[in-house]
């Protein structure tokens, strides 16, 4: 027998990724839940409205009648940055999700069938793709002008040619696989292997791209909002509220420019934990 | 020299808890090849990981891993670098994976050579190419410019031995170093190992699931259950006359050649959270009693280097129990299910011309109730032949019929009277489908109506001896066993005519292979449908195919009753291929030993065997051999009657 006195031999380690993967999606998944809160409740949280003009001044400071003071315009900055959340997330969400089925769609088919489909629809995505993405939506900005819908178009049409890809790719990997083989067999329309098979199981890269996707998106929307291209005063968005706020700055009034600039940057933080999370969670399952 | 005691290793991660090895004790001695064998999940790369110092993490040891006087488990870092050098050296089981695929297999040599042994660089080279040497490789000046993905799977194999024998290490461990090997490259990878130990002196722990093809080469056998050792002894007792009711049962799994009976043994391989308080093997086995269940049995000497754990040590020799043939009366009368008449299949390249010539003019035919082995080392077309008659691949020329209709022509309905059960029973389902769903698809596609779909998956389940709950699961959440019982009822449920088996048991670990063989030779037996066959493992095949089919090189070269070819071969590659396929009983040696590796012939004109053959001559080398009649087999050699003659005198 062996020695009884030798203590046993630890192997660190263990679950750290694990748990790592779990704290990212929590906070991250409890940002965006106080944020989307924050954009239904609007109303019931300030008690002007975002477009609502004070009379009794503008550029006010916080505190006082106005949490966060007053814009230019006299109106109300923080009901205006709550307001803002939901043109700014709402755009951003439907945007993405518009891409994920359309770019998911080309994708599907442009991986099963090839040929000259493939060549076909790849070739429009290297088209889109050939353009740097803000100056690819700067341009359909302009071309479809502004309001949510188009915000909605503009932003999709920029994203959906990286789902369409990132599709294409696993389905090429899928097609080849024995389950899919096994289908064919089992005597499965094309419509069937498309829809019960290889959608499914090409999702998962999606799944973990999609929130990453959203942060992304509310940047470019704030980005051609900024340059006027975008949400236009007098609506309530972050991008026009710190174009409008950025002279005030010189003039050391933070508080028109400074608490949209926050409720950006806190949002997007918010996807892009998520999205790192689940990316580390799938790595994890995998090892 | 390694000398492992009590190695108890429990792996803790949060949410469960393994305990992988419990209470191990074994020794390998300078100069002697030792196996460690038993089923995947035993804990045998544990032990080799043990070995090396790479436990993983999470992993809470207890007991003594000794090594020339030393505990490679405190070890320190410094001393782990110099062990896992000189000390021992470990041979991965994929050899392509575990080399670096941008460096040469030279530079991946001498750079250690250097480092190791501390040669200096002209040195290094000149002993690289003699360890090339040493392990048979040809043109070693040559092949060490070549890179990882320019070798065959044999060449990269025996490459890694030469690096883990370059380092001139005490102890070689070989963790599955022939699995994905065809059976003519096993016997000379492993006398390999052999050489190791007998010309240096090396002790070799050789780790395998298979006990047949490393019986011949190993000293002394360790068996490990569930992460215990049932038995351990000299290699010819241990496989000969096994004590342990487990290395009995791994033995009766194991298909033989010789035409042996598979003896399945229910069950599978539990799980352990702690060190066992009984005999893990217990629930399984026939011999146990009410003190297995509640004690676990100490490991006790039954002779001379001879020990095991077991409360009812058995005796008798282990008998064959010949499988007596069905009456093939049926077959006369069963209708034309497949017909390949001169197929040719021709992958295409996607750039330029060229491409891979895969079939050569194949020609089948299978009736109802009959079952048609086809055998053959991988590339030999094995796989293209299955996809041809499935209808996944179209023939270049020649045309293959199912059911009496052209596979090209096929309606949707049409196309499922033919099934396919593959080689990957968890990948050929589809992952985010439930069990019940996999089941049904071939029913979906004849438009059968919901509430018989139902009850036809459950006659088809029931006759795999699965339960009903097992419908809600997904692949996953199923072991290799149930998932290939599930892929079998998927092929059965829909009534086809014709069933092909695609290296349905290569997968699987022995016991479960043993007990998918007993549920497939009873669906081949059915009278309904006719039934394909495909293995690289030629025993797999005898034990019910009723005719069989040679394939080498996308060509026929033998074809005959199932007892015929294996008992009487024509051909001198079904000789070699049967020569150097393992045997446990007698060994037998090769009589006919080819001289190259698959990858180095060339089939360009001629017999496609013409590189490799030992008989050949120039008629061999101009002329293309065509399947004749020799008995009651057809083989495509001219030379078939000489080869007795030709053979008894390369023997002499």
């Amino acid at each position: 027998m062996a020695d009884p006195q030798l203590a046993p031999v630890v192997i660190g380690g263990g679950d750290r990724d694990r748990r790592f993967a779990r704290a990212l999606i929590y906070v991250g998944g409890a940002i965006l839940v106080v944020a989307a809160l924050a954009a239904v409740f609007a109303p019931l949280l300030s008690k002007w409205g975002p477009t609502e003009i004070d009379p009794a001044g503008t550029l006010a400071t916080p505190g006082g009648a106005h949490l966060l003071g007053t814009d230019g315009n006299g109106m109300d900055v923080w009901s205006r940055v709550l307001h803002a959340a939901r043109i700014d997330l709402g755009i951003a969400v439907c945007a993405v999700a518009l891409a994920v089925v359309v770019g998911t769609l080309l994708g599907l088919l442009a991986g099963y069938l090839g040929g000259w489909v493939d060549d076909v629809l790849m070739r429009i995505v290297d088209i889109f793709q050939a353009f740097p993405t803000f100056i690819l939506a700067l341009a359909v900005a302009a071309l479809l002008g502004d309001g949510f819908g188009n915000l909605v178009l503009t932003i999709a049409a920029v994203n959906a040619p990286a789902y369409a890809r990132l599709v294409r790719a696993e389905v090429r990997t899928l097609r080849e696989m024995a389950y899919i083989e096994a289908a064919k067999t089992s005597g499965a329309s094309m419509f069937g292997i498309l829809w019960r098979h290889l959608l499914p199981n090409s999702l998962t890269p999606v799944r973990v791209i999609a929130p990453l996707n959203c942060g992304w998106a509310m940047l470019t929307l704030a980005g051609l909002s900024f340059l006027g291209l975008g949400v236009t005063v007098p609506t309530a968005e972050w991008g026009s509220m710190i174009s409008l706020g950025t002279s005030d700055v010189v003039a050391g009034r933070w508080w028109t420019s400074v608490p949209p600039g926050l409720a950006l940057l806190v949002c997007v933080l918010g996807f892009s934990l998520l999205g790192e999370g689940l990316q580390e969670r799938a790595d994890a399952k995998r090892r | 020299m390694l000398d492992i005691e009590d190695l108890s290793v429990v792996i803790r991660r949060p949410g469960r808890q393994v305990a992988a090895l419990s209470n191990v004790s074994f020794s390998v001695a300078p100069g002697e090849v030792v196996g460690l064998v038993g089923e995947s999940g035993g804990g045998k790369s544990m032990v080799a990981r043990a070995i090396v110092g790479m436990l993983p993490s999470g992993s809470h040891a207890t007991g003594r891993v000794g090594f020339d006087g030393a505990d490679v488990l405190r070890m320190d870092a410094a001393a782990l670098a110099k062990h896992r050098g000189r000390g021992a050296a470990i041979c991965f089981q994929n050899p392509r994976g575990a080399l670096s695929p941008t460096r040469t297999v030279g530079r991946q040599l001498i750079d250690r050579l250097v480092t190791h042994q501390g040669m200096s660089g002209d040195r290094a080279v000149e002993s690289a190419a003699e360890l090339f040497a040493s392990v048979g490789i040809r043109n070693p000046g040559q092949r060490l410019r070549a890179y990882p993905h320019e070798l065959s799977g044999g060449m990269a194999q025996r490459v890694m031995i030469s690096l883990a024998a370059g380092c001139a290490p005490s102890l070689l461990i070989a963790d599955e170093p022939t699995t994905g090997l065809d059976v003519t490259l096993t016997a000379e990878i492993l006398r390999q190992f052999r050489h190791a130990a007998d010309t240096d002196g090396r002790g070799v722990l050789l780790i395998s699931h298979d006990l047949a093809s490393i019986a011949e080469v190993c000293d002394r056998v360790v068996v490990l259950y569930a992460g215990t050792v049932v038995e351990t002894g000299p290699a010819a007792k241990v496989l000969r006359e096994p004590a342990h009711p487990y290395t009995r049962a791994l033995l009766r799994s194991v298909p033989d050649v010789g035409g042996g009976r598979v003896v399945a043994t229910a069950g599978g391989m539990p799980l352990l959270t702690a060190a066992p308080h009984d005999c893990p093997f217990a629930p399984r086995c026939a011999h146990a009693t009410d003190v297995c269940r509640t004690t676990r049995p100490e490991t006790e000497k039954l002779a001379d280097g001879w020990s095991l754990a077991c409360f009812h040590p058995q005796e008798a020799p282990l008998s064959v129990v010949n499988a007596e043939k069905s009456d093939n009366a049926a077959t006369e009368a069963g209708r034309i299910v497949l017909r390949v008449e001169d197929a040719h299949v021709v992958y295409r390249s996607r750039f330029g011309s060229g491409g891979h010539h895969a079939l050569r003019g194949v020609s089948l035919e299978l009736r109802t109730g009959e079952t048609l082995g086809v055998v053959g080392e991988s590339g030999c077309g094995k796989s293209t032949l299955a996809k041809l008659i499935m209808g996944l691949v179209e023939p270049s020329a020649g045309a293959v019929a199912v059911a009496g209709k052209d596979v090209r022509k096929r309606s949707r309905v049409e196309r499922t009277r033919a099934q396919m059960v593959f080689q990957d029973p968890i990948g050929s389902l589809s992952p985010r489908r439930t069990v019940a769903d996999s089941i049904a698809e071939p029913l979906r596609a004849a438009k059968v109506s919901t509430a018989d779909r139902a009850r036809r998956v459950e006659a088809a389940l029931g006759r795999m001896e699965l339960d009903d709950s097992i419908l809600t699961r997904y692949p996953h959440e199923l072991s290799g066993g149930q998932a290939q019982r599930i892929g079998i009822a998927r092929a059965l449920v829909g009534e086809p005519d014709l069933i092909v088996f695609d290296e349905p048991t290569s997968a699987l670990d022995v016991t479960v292979q043993a007990q998918i063989l007993e549920v497939i030779a009873d669906v081949a037996a059915d009278a309904g449908h006719g039934s394909v066959f495909i293995s690289h493992d030629l025993a797999t095949v005898r034990g019910f195919a009723d005719r069989v089919v040679v394939l080498y090189l996308g060509r026929v070269v033998e074809e005959g009753p199932v007892d015929e070819v294996f008992d009487h071969p024509r051909h001198p590659y079904t000789r070699a291929l049967l020569g150097s396929a393992p045997r446990l009983g007698a060994t037998r040696a090769a009589d006919v030993q080819l001289v190259k590796d698959l990858d180095e012939a060339d089939a360009a004109t001629g017999c496609a065997l013409a590189a490799r053959c030992p008989f050949v001559t120039d008629t061999c080398r101009s002329q293309e051999q065509t399947l004749q009649p020799y008995g009651e087999s057809r083989a495509a050699c001219w030379r078939v009657p000489e080869l007795p003659a030709l053979i008894g005198k390369s023997d002499s």
